[in-house]
């Protein structure tokens, strides 16, 4: 009886195994000369729950070595004390930092600019807003607390004479949610939206509500929400016509590759389950280089 | 109350719907001849205040950025007493003007007020509160309190402002802020309805 207990108890221990294993698995191609990067959205706030999912994300570096992880906001909760910054980011992400991989953060509206955009691992180079590139991606952080003309317009001038393939704009409050508890920023998105058309931005991502969620392409343009890099508001997402993949049972963070015209992605939970994979492919010839055929996305 | 704005809410961040929204271009009216003499004087009000903050900032051991958030917060802290002892008895009104401030608490209640404004309420509800606090000036915006997103349709609408200075909203006061101590340098109370 003893055995049979045993036997089953070890047969479940290796079915978890497996499942966690088989849960981790990478689904990204990992081609050679292609960028890579991470996403993370509301991560600042030193719980256990953060340092594990930053683990996760240190476990999956071994496996697709991304170069740099753009920040979402919120990135310190609470406060801006020297404990805080330990705690609630250089503590957690050590082992990323540790291994040469940069943040790029942009401003939520629990941030402290002030400090933030000074603190040089943050890379923001003391401006609230700034493009950077990789390969041929443009990165654009936004600060969405404050969209004032002066922004509007360096945007727009930079938007314009970006030369790169793919066009990324990433900052705090998302155009498009499908969570209750905040949803989508429809002033913001009245004044983004026609400049990211205009200009062939094909991906914007966001964080501000505490969930993962990928919505339909709008207008040509993929938006990703992850803000549960840290912060959880479990139960939240009321997936609507808007959501094409929507998770909001646990932290996730977002991995992405680009490679020539296909951009490829995964988010992962703290726990190592993929709860969403999928292509995005650019459309080279036509239409501003907008991207317009989505494939192989998966939910679970 | 708090369902039926979350409900219409929802509702207008459904797919498909029309939403009217101010228009954020060519905002900025022609000025007549007192509203342009009242936006020189808010700008003089304003290149004082920077030259000063520039000035006692010169004084300090330079810092651009810093590996060390310590560092940066003490440097914001030092600056920030030496600009509340720079300028010690100042009150409301310093920068806005009571005729500035009438100005711009029509502009804030048009931009509130007027047909489609449902979305600039909305970019002010939908945050976290701030914390509350006693506004007044040479007060500090509390590190640790979240920001409230000032709406991009007002912001159109009035005068720019250095980068070194912020328009905020707490509660019902519209704030000056100082970007790099957080330090109310101004605000007009009861101004946003």
């Amino acid at each position: 009886m003893q055995d049979i207990r045993r036997f089953l108890r070890s047969t479940l221990i290796l079915l978890s195994l497996s499942l966690v294993l088989q849960g981790q698995k990478l689904t990204l191609p990992l081609r050679s000369g292609s960028v890579r990067l991470a996403a993370i959205g509301d991560m600042g706030n030193g719980t256990t729950r953060q340092y594990e999912l930053a683990g996760m994300m240190y476990s999956f570096h071994e496996k697709f070595p991304f170069d740099f992880v753009v920040m979402l906001g919120d990135n310190i909760y609470g406060g801006n004390t020297s404990t805080d910054f330990k705690n609630k980011f250089e503590l957690p992400y050590k082992m990323l930092l540790d291994h040469g991989v940069k943040f790029y953060a942009s401003l939520g509206n629990h941030d402290n600019a002030a400090v933030e955009k000074a603190y040089k691992p943050f890379n923001m180079n003391d401006q609230q807003y700034y493009t950077f590139k990789k390969g041929n991606v443009q990165f654009f952080a936004l600060d969405s607390n404050y969209m004032d003309p002066k922004e509007l317009a360096w945007l727009t001038k930079e938007l314009q004479n970006s030369g790169a393939d793919w066009k990324i704009c990433y900052f705090h409050h998302p155009l498009y949610s499908s969570a209750a508890f905040h949803g989508s920023s429809l002033e913001l998105r009245q004044i983004l939206e026609p400049l990211f058309v205009q200009h062939g931005v094909q991906v914007v991502l966001a964080g501000h509500d505490h969930v993962y969620e990928r919505i339909k392409a709008q207008k040509g343009i993929y938006h990703f929400v992850a803000g549960s890099g840290g912060e959880l508001r479990r139960g939240d997402l009321r997936k609507t016509e808007l959501t094409e993949v929507g998770y909001d049972q646990d932290q996730v963070f977002l991995l992405l590759e680009i490679s020539g015209d296909e951009l490829n992605f995964q988010a992962v939970s703290r726990v190592g389950k993929t709860v969403d994979s999928g292509s995005i492919h650019r459309n080279s010839k036509s239409n501003g280089g907008l991207a317009t055929e989505q494939r192989d996305s998966r939910a679970n | 109350m708090r369902t039926l704005f979350w409900v219409l809410a929802i509702a207008s961040g459904l797919p498909g719907k029309s939403i009217l929204v101010p228009t954020i271009q060519n905002e900025k009216p022609a000025l007549s001849a007192q509203e342009a003499a009242l936006t020189k004087d808010f700008s003089d009000r304003i290149k004082a205040y920077i030259a000063l903050q520039k000035k006692l900032e010169a004084s300090l051991p330079g810092l651009k950025s810093s590996n060390d958030s310590a560092e940066i917060a003490s440097h914001a802290l030092t600056l920030r007493v030496m600009i509340i002892e720079a300028r010690p008895n100042l009150q409301q009104g310093n920068i806005f003007t009571p005729e500035m401030s009438a100005h711009f608490k029509s502009t804030i209640r048009k931009t509130f007020q007027e047909p489609g404004s449902g979305v600039v309420r909305r970019t002010v509800q939908e945050g976290d509160p701030p914390k509350p606090i006693v506004v007044r000036v040479n007060g500090v915006y509390p590190d640790d309190s979240p920001v409230i997103t000032t709406p991009p349709t007002l912001l159109a609408r009035l005068p720019e402002l250095p980068k070194e200075l912020t328009y905020r909203i707490l509660g019902h006061a519209f704030v000056l802020l100082d970007n790099k101590t957080n330090l109310i340098v101004d605000f007009i109370p009861d101004a946003i309805p």
